[in-house]
This record gives structure tokens, sequence and C-alpha cells, in this order.
């Protein structure tokens, strides 16, 4: 069975909806706040990290009317509003999807940290007896999932699956095989992710967000030789799969087919870093794609999930070079450093990679003659036919999936 | 498609370490749960759960890439003790070649969640709550990682957190990815340790009872939260037949669902419950199910909603299908609950024995189940299971399970 992309939304700290992302892919510049004006400072700590990039406020109003969202974690809400804009994008009004046929799988690195935060501080602060409901039924990490389902009626599978940067891929590829299995004819998929006070400083602490230079300026710049850390955002993407077979009979706009997916582990990772198993990493996608008959020399644009990371962009880099071999690696994309770290970054980044959308030079790599990627002057022009999506996380996981145009 | 069969189980519960503590104690009949001692209770509107009562094998270190220490969290411990014992049950070495390309589908609620507490908690002032080295290890997805990297696991790693059906819906990952040829071998389950967050916040819905949970009694209040972890092997049958493993059953279905009804309520008539059902069961007949391991969380909503969905899917026949809930002698696992079940559930269609689920006082009528009370049951034969989950946010998920030798419809 062939499963295509027919809808995407999009929220980010560059705003929301496709032409936002379009937007902030074309300048190739992050949209960032101070993290008092992001609301991110945590009263008694310094983080050494000065800015991030959060959502605008009102930007899911189109989506979310502000009564519905009121009840929600921060989280759910760019979920909810996400997924709300990916069923429009695919031109399926409410009716169309609810019911026992329309499945979320939903990533989250994290959950909701703000609403966890909240509730621990009213039980270290005012005791046990006064912990709010409604705090902790978001602090459960698939509320989000819920919501979505909720807002929108759907009553096929729900899954949330967390493995830290893989979880939007993973949760795709989990959908792809809802779809391929039977088990639901669409599925909304993707990833959420909010931003917090306490993750801000956590990830901070480890050393993980990138911080002002000796100039003062502070930016997260993907497969560096030195390595920036990466940019703490929040957001959504989420794109609609649907078998193609329904999906060309109601006369949707196929944007994309899922031709393949590939999900390996590299066990030399321990819980907070990445491992150095790029050897087995890139053999795994390797093998996994001759097996799938999709040759490895037919994918001409990647999107990586680099994003700064200081041992994860290596890692990636490495396992690329590992699975294409002798094959030249094509134009490799790094859009979190414009779109930020967190909420699916890749995953709307590529589906406008493979219909050709303007991106700016500085988002593009190619391999260099050292063994290290260097970004190309001019970024590649025009639609590509086959991209590949690369995500590969601390602890591990790391999940491929590749897209191809699905023309008529 | 392939027939995915289960070859080895392992445990960790608040009867002990390992399947035989688990079963041992389910057929004693007497509860697990007791006061809790894991952390300061006095606190809270209750008193209880059901605790594991060794503690995890200590929080051994070892140095990440960086230098730093990693800790593993009771979680990251219950994961790979009952890992460890599934893969010795199913005839493993720990270093088995066959790993390397082995995939891990893992369900969990809140990971290190308890770990992450002792600085989250901490007076803000102290040092203790400044060590966020601590907390950001302590992720959903960090036990699966631990055992990832515990067992030099190389294929596909996933993290299912869907709540309490999160470990069904993780074996229901791993049927899918066995059917359709990704991985042979699946390590598959999950784990959650007791925590502050999910004990305030059941108290906060007053969804716990101040007395051992009473699944599908009449005088019901609420359930009792536990710990532990539970993980299958699954394979398929043919790589199950090329290395002569014993086959404990098959696992012949899995479904899973929303109720899009509501975030802490199941639907009242159990609408979500019966399409999962259905969708486990597929074409299979019905007639074969000799008995059911229930969610039967105790709460007075969740039990009378998941009897409803039970008699839409077993007709007339559930007042002869013996029923039983785990978590009326462990409490209710989270995350870990589904597989926990599951390991009971393929024990019971091993040994042909349903165990029964402790406490006293009248079935509620209402619920109207064969539940089983006092003594073991035995059905003739005993072909045939299902183990149901009901999840917060309105998700749920079942699994279909044969006892092994029997045929599919």
């Amino acid at each position: 069975m062939s499963v295509v992309v027919t809808g995407l939304g999009v929220v980010g700290g560059f705003g929301a909806g496709e032409d936002a992302l379009r937007a902030v892919l074309a300048s190739g510049a992050p949209v960032t706040a101070s993290i008092e004006d992001a609301g991110l400072a945590l009263d008694g700590h310094s983080p050494r990290s000065q800015r991030a990039s959060v959502v605008p406020k009102d930007a899911l109003r189109p989506w979310l009317a502000p009564g519905k969202a009121r009840r929600m974690s921060p989280a759910s809400r760019l979920a909810v509003a996400g997924s709300v804009q990916a069923i429009e994008a695919a031109g399926l009004a409410s009716e169309d999807v609810a019911g026992p046929e329309t499945a979320v799988s939903l990533g989250t690195y994290f959950g909701s940290t703000s609403y966890t935060y909240k509730l621990l501080a009213q039980l270290r602060e005012t005791g046990a007896l006064s912990v709010s409901p409604l705090l902790f039924m978001e602090t459960v990490a698939n509320a989000h999932a819920g919501q979505i389902a909720l807002m929108l009626g759907l009553e096929g599978p729900n899954y949330t699956i967390s493995q830290r940067e893989a979880s939007g891929a993973l949760a795709v590829a989990r959908g792809v095989d809802l779809v391929r299995s039977g088990r639901a004819q669409r599925v909304i998929a993707g990833a959420a992710d909010e931003a917090s006070p306490i993750q801000h400083v956590v990830l901070d602490a480890y050393g993980a967000l990138a911080r002002p230079g000796a100039e003062g300026v502070q930016a997260a710049r993907a497969f560096g030789r030195e390595p920036t850390g990466v940019l703490l955002s929040e957001g959504a993407a989420l794109w609609v799969l649907e078998d193609e077979a329904a999906a060309r009979g109601r006369g949707a706009n196929v944007r994309a087919r899922v031709l393949a997916l590939v999900r390996a582990n590299d066990a030399t990772a321990t819980q907070t870093d990445w491992g150095d198993g790029a050897e087995h990493l890139g053999a795994s996608l390797r093998a996994r794609l001759e097996a799938l008959d999709t040759p490895l020399d037919s994918i001409d644009r990647i999107v990586a999930g680099a994003a700064g990371a200081r041992r994860g962009d290596a890692l990636e880099l490495r396992t690329l070079q590992a699975a294409f071999g002798d094959t030249p690696l094509p134009p490799l994309a790094a859009p979190k450093a414009a779109t930020g770290a967190y909420g699916g970054g890749e995953l709307g980044a590529a589906l406008l990679a493979l219909e050709g959308a303007d991106w700016a030079p500085g988002l593009w790599f190619r391999a260099g003659s050292d063994g290290w990627a260097e970004p190309v002057q001019e970024a590649p022009r025009g639609p590509a036919e086959r991209v590949l999506v690369s995500a590969v996380a601390a602890g591990g996981a790391a999940c491929w999936i590749v897209l191809e145009r699905a023309d008529d | 498609m392939p027939e995915i069969v289960i070859t080895g189980l392992g445990a960790v519960s608040p009867y002990g370490v390992g399947v035989a503590a688990l079963w041992e104690g389910l057929l004693r009949g007497e509860t697990a749960i007791a006061p809790l001692d894991l952390f300061d209770t006095s606190g809270h509107r209750t008193r209880i759960g059901g605790q594991v009562p060794e503690a995890p094998r200590g929080l051994e270190r070892e140095r990440d890439a960086a230098g730093r220490a990693e800790r593993l969290s009771r979680t990251d411990r219950f994961a790979i003790d009952a890992a460890r014992e599934a893969l010795a049950d199913a005839g493993f070495a720990q270093d088995a070649p066959e790993l390397r390309r082995a995939g891990l589908f893992f369900g969990s609620s809140t990971g290190g969640m308890f770990e992450a507490e002792r600085v989250l908690l901490a007076d803000p002032t102290s040092a203790l709550a400044r060590r966020f080295s601590h907390v950001g290890g302590q992720v959903i997805c960090a036990p699966a990682i631990a055992l990832a990297r515990d067992l030099a696991l190389g294929g596909p790693v996933e993290t299912v957190t869907s709540a309490c059906s999160a470990s069904t819906m993780a074996l229901e990952a791993a049927l899918m990815s066995l059917e359709s040829g990704e991985v042979e071998l699946a390590i598959a389950g999950g784990a959650d340790a007791l925590c502050e967050l999910t004990y305030s916040g059941f108290n906060s819905l007053r969804a716990i009872d101040e007395r051992p949970a009473r699944p599908f009694r009449a005088d019901r209040e609420g359930l009792s939260i536990g710990e532990g972890s539970g993980m299958l092997v699954l394979e398929t049958a043919a790589h199950a037949r090329a290395r002569g493993a014993t086959v404990l059953a098959v696992l012949a279905g899995a479904g899973s669902s929303c109720d899009a009804y509501h975030m802490t309520a199941p639907h009242p008539e159990g609408k979500g419950a019966i399409q999962a059902l259905e969708r486990a069961l597929g074409a299979a007949d019905r007639g074969a199910v000799a008995f059911v391991n229930a969610h039967g969380t105790g709460t007075p909503h969740n039990d009378v909603a998941e009897a409803q969905a039970l008699r839409a899917v077993l007709g007339e026949r559930l007042a002869d299908v013996a029923v039983t809930s785990t978590k009326g002698a462990v409490g209710h696992l989270l995350g870990a609950c589904g597989a926990l079940e599951a390991v009971v559930t393929v024990r019971g269609l091993v040994e042909g024995v349903v165990p029964q689920t402790p406490g006293d006082g009248p079935v509620d009528p209402e619920a109207g189940v064969a539940l089983v009370l006092g003594a073991p049951a035995r059905p003739a034969p005993c072909a045939a299971a299902l183990s149901t989950n009901l999840a917060f946010g309105g998700a749920n998920a079942a699994l279909h399970l044969r006892a092994a030798g029997t045929e599919g419809a």
C-alpha cells in the first residue's frame, strides 16, 4: 500500500502556516527573542543562552479559539493548532476526518515541561493536597495527542512517541505503519513541543544550547567544526498521511509519497548524548534502503536534523557518509538553524525542499574535501525527485524517511 | 502475514523481581498493595500503592562520552531486569548476535521522573535544586535508551508514551514491525516507577482509593498506583522455529483506538474499547476466548465502561468468560501495566490458569462480569485470551493472545 502526504500544518517561532515557514527558510535567519521577552526566564537562574525562538502571541488564533485553548498546556495548543491547519491544508473538512478511520501519531521530546514544573512547584510549595487536576491532566505526555483527537473527533489509534530528537520522524514512521497495516485510512502525524523556562535552564546546564560568542551574538550553526549548541524553540509540524488510493479518489493534492522508512539504534549512545556508532547506523540505512529497492543515488536532497549539537551533527554527517559510501552525498539541508531545534522543524521543511521552495544558501551544505560538511554558495533550485529526511537522536535512536514527488 | 510468537517473559512487580515472584504472588491471591515508603506520603490524600520491595540493583553509574556520570533510574533498572529475564527465558545469551538487529518497542508514562523529582522538589535554595544534570537524563525515553544500551540493540528503538495503554501499544507497534518484515526479533514491554507527580496527580483527580483497589467490586472507590516492568520477547514463528525456541503463546492481534470523548473519563459505553477489541480480534473466533485480563482499574467509571465493551464484543458469552484484573493485586503500573498484564496473560495461557482478583465484597452487578474470585480459575479449553487497557486521553488498546499450538481463524 502506498502512503502519501496531503497536508501540512506548521507553527514555530517564525509564525504559523506554510508561508511563514517558507519565509524563514528563505531568509535563513531564525526569529528569536531574549529569554525575558520569550517568557523563558526562571527566577534565580542565569543561563548563558540568552535567546530562543518561541511562537508569537496570537499566532494560533486562526486554528484554535482562545476559549478552547484555555484548558490546554502550551504543547497541546501547538499540537491542536498544527493539526487543524494540516487538515485544512489537506482539503479535508472536520466531518471528513471524524471517526475511527483517522489516527494520530504525535512525537514529543519532553511533553509539557511547563505544566510538569508548575505541578511540582505546587507540590513543593503548598503541598500535595493543592495539586491542580487540570495541571496534572496536561502533564501526561499523551495529553497533546488526546486533545487533537478530542478537538477533531478522531477515533483511530492515538500514538504518542518520545525518543528525543527522533520523536517526530518516528511518529511519522509509526503513522505510515498504521496506514499500511490497515489500522487507519489517514493519520495526522508529526511533532509538537513547547519551550519552557525549566527546559531552557536544564538544557543550558547541559551545554546543549547556543550561547553568545565573543562578539555577543548567539547563533546556532549546524555542521560546524566548532559546534555552537542549538537554538531552543517550540512549535509543531504535522503531516496528513493517507492511503494513496483514497487520497486520489477524493481528488486530494498529493504533495509527496512516502517511499521508504528506516529505523535503527546506536547502542553506544548514553541517555544524554550521542554515541559513536556511525558505521552501524550508516550500514543499517544503506541495507534497508537496498532491501526496499530505493537506491541511494536516486536521492537528490537530504534534510537533516542537524541543529548545532556538539556531537549530534558530527554523528549524523558521519552516518550519512557511511551510508552513501562511494555514492556522492547529495546537498544537505539543516533547516533547524532557522526554525530552531524542537517541534518538528525538519518535517515541514522536508516537504518544502521536495517541492523546491527557495531556501537561503546558509542552510545548505555539501560534503567537503576534509570529511566535514561545508556551506554551499547557492542553494539547490527547483523541485527534487527524492528527499531523505534524517533524524539522529541523542540516546541512539535514528529514523529516516524517503519522500518522493508524486505528481500524476 | 507471518505469525508472531512470544518466546520469553520477564517481570518486576510489587511481588518482587521475576515472573515467578509475580505468578506465585498472584496465585496466592494476596494483594501486594501496601503502605508506601519510597517517598513521604504524609501530605498526600492516600498512603498506599504497589511498591517493588527490593531496591533495584543500585544506581549504577557509567561515564558518558563527555565524562559526566550517568545514573540509572528505578525505571531503568526495572526495565533492564525484566528484559534480561525475558531474553534468558527465550534462550538468548545477553550478547547474542541477533540482538544487533532486534527492535525495542517500549512503553512508559514518566520515565525517570522519580529521580528528576529529587532535584525539582528540593528546597530551591539548596545545592541539590541546581543539579540539573540529574534531570536532563530522566526524560520519558530514558529507560528505553538504557535498555537498548544494556542489550546492545541495533534495530528500531521507540518509546510509546500513551499513558496507561503505552506498553500495550508498544506491543502493537512491535507486531506491526514484525509483520511488515522490518525486524524478525523484538523486545517489547514497558516500565514505570512510582513518583510523586503521578501519585499527587491521580489523588487530585480523586481517582485513588484509600484501600487497595477492588476492580469490578460493587464498593470500589478507585485505583492503586504501582510500579514495575513487564517485558516480552517476540519473533516471527519462522525465526523462533529456526533457532529451536519454545513458543509460549501467539500474539494473534493487537488493536488500538481513541474515545475522542473526554481527557480523563472513558466513553460510558466503551465505544473506543470496543473498536480496539474488534481490531485485535479481527476475524478470529470470539468463542475461543477463555479469559480476559481486564484493564480493571477499580475506578467506578472504568470498570463499567470496560464491561460494556467486553459484552459488546463477546456477547452474552461474557458471563462464561473468566475475567481477572492484575491491578487488584499489584496496582496500576501506568505505562507498564499493559505489558505486565500481557506477561500474566501469556503465563495464564501456558498454565491454563487464570489468577484470582484479590479482595472481598460482591461483584458490581452493573459490570456483570465473571470475576475470578477466591481461587484461580482453570478454564478448559484455555486457547485464547484478551488483555485490555483504557488510558487517559481516551487511548484504548487490546491484545489477542493464543495458546501455543492453537490455530488461528
